[in-house]
């Protein structure tokens, strides 16, 4: 079980789905992807790399070969992957706190979904639903999400600086790297271990 | 399309793994293993696939139960899912992948069933688009940068936070010749290994 990779964690989750639920959840998908400011709430919380949801029809399972059992499911699937910041129970603590309406809308079509409040039972529905991944790889473990905005923010910046400041005066140079260092100061800084704990 | 977000894709791929009951260690369990012992970081196989910012490999073993009323059901083959957050296009990578670790994708594949080997990366793409189911809803924080410009951003942000924290109460001429320097070195350093555990510091930043 290879969940944690440096700061980053690997979330997947399955829930089951009642055939006809499937194309207003599609819906909801659409109009989110559609009405970009309906993602403000993950955009927001900055702790996740990449997130997908993706549903499998009961017979979409691939079926390569004559000799592999066809799947006979009386349930659509709801696959979530998450790729996010922090501990197990500082995520699911935020998504509950601060995007709980948002999950509701995601997840009241899954079969005995809780609620994403309050979280305890949210927490026992999630346990449920997780399964362990085998083997996980991130090109930037050191990294979370808000370093990496940080960093390219804090690139373009100087990028910016370096061609511009060749042609200044010293006196002009350094109250420019003043201008430059008070831009970004809220982004520079080590990027610091990764957390401990679950 | 779903599968993409600016110029990131979200690759969903199912693959059936082959169930052989007339075998000693099952397929799952041997794919299992492998990827337990594959290695990691710097020196995983996808850290040599030049648009992968985050995979992941994961025997999805069955469905779940989520309790009564709900009703109880189970998969007839195991599958082996792989999630990848890849800058580019599909097509390109899924060729890559075969073409650059052809090894670990015959390792990884070959329980699978219907596999075409990766000795042909054409074939081993069309195999792949098969068992890829399409994503419904991809959302990606940053979309539009490349695995190189990400980790050359990375070692910047560090390097110039080293850079300011070593050149305090510098005369302004003696602090633009610095910064000349120093600029003209952290563009010459080398990219940080794709996949690495940490990224080295004040390499960069001179005396």
């Amino acid at each position: 079980m290879t969940n944690i990779n440096g700061k980053a964690y690997a979330m997947n989750a399955v829930t089951p789905m009642k055939a006809w639920k499937t194309p207003i959840l599609r819906l909801l998908f659409f109009l989110l992807g559609v009405f970009k400011s309906r993602q403000k709430g993950l955009i927001d919380l900055s702790f996740i790399h990449f997130a997908r949801w993706v549903i499998v029809k009961n017979n979409q399972f691939p079926r390569l070969a004559p000799e592999q059992p066809e799947e006979q499911l009386h349930y659509d699937y709801l696959l979530f992957f998450s790729n996010f910041n922090g501990t197990w129970n500082e995520y699911i603590d935020a998504f509950s706190a601060v995007l709980s309406s948002g999950l509701d809308l995601i997840w009241r079509w899954s079969e005995k979904f809780p609620g994403a409040v309050p979280v305890t039972a949210f927490k026992r529905y999630i346990s449920l639903v997780q399964f362990d991944t085998d083997y996980y790889y991130t090109a930037y473990p050191y990294a979370t999400t808000n370093d990496v905005k940080a960093a390219i923010r804090v690139d373009d910046a100087l990028q910016e600086f370096a061609n511009d400041s060749p042609r200044l005066t010293p006196e002009q140079f350094q109250q420019a790297y003043l201008d430059l260092l008070v831009k970004v100061q809220a982004d520079i800084g080590a990027l610091g271990p990764a957390p401990m704990g679950t | 399309m779903a599968n993409q977000n600016g110029k990131m894709y979200g690759l969903t791929i199912l693959s059936p793994i082959i169930d052989d009951p007339k075998i000693k260690v099952s397929h799952d369990s041997a794919l299992r293993m492998f990827l337990q012992n594959m290695p990691r970081h710097s020196h995983s196989p996808f850290a040599n696939v030049s648009g992968t910012h985050i995979c992941r490999l994961v025997v999805m073993d069955d469905v779940v139960f989520v309790g009564s009323p709900a009703k109880e059901e189970h998969l007839k083959s195991k599958y082996l899912v792989f999630n990848s957050n890849l800058y580019g296009g599909l097509d390109a990578y899924l060729e890559e992948m075969a073409g650059k670790i052809p090894d670990v994708v015959d390792n990884i594949w070959s329980h699978c069933v219907g596999y075409p080997g990766a000795a042909d990366p054409k074939a081993f793409a069309a195999y792949m688009k098969k068992c890829q189911i399409e994503t419904t809803f991809f959302f990606a924080d940053v979309n539009d940068k490349t695995v190189e410009q990400t980790l050359r951003a990375l070692q910047t942000k560090v390097e110039f936070t080293a850079f300011i924290e070593q050149n305090q109460g510098r005369s302004p001429a003696q602090l633009q010749r610095e910064f000349a320097a120093f600029w003209e070195r952290v563009r010459r350093l080398p990219l940080p290994p794709a996949g690495a555990r940490e990224l080295g510091t004040g390499q960069a930043a001179g005396a």
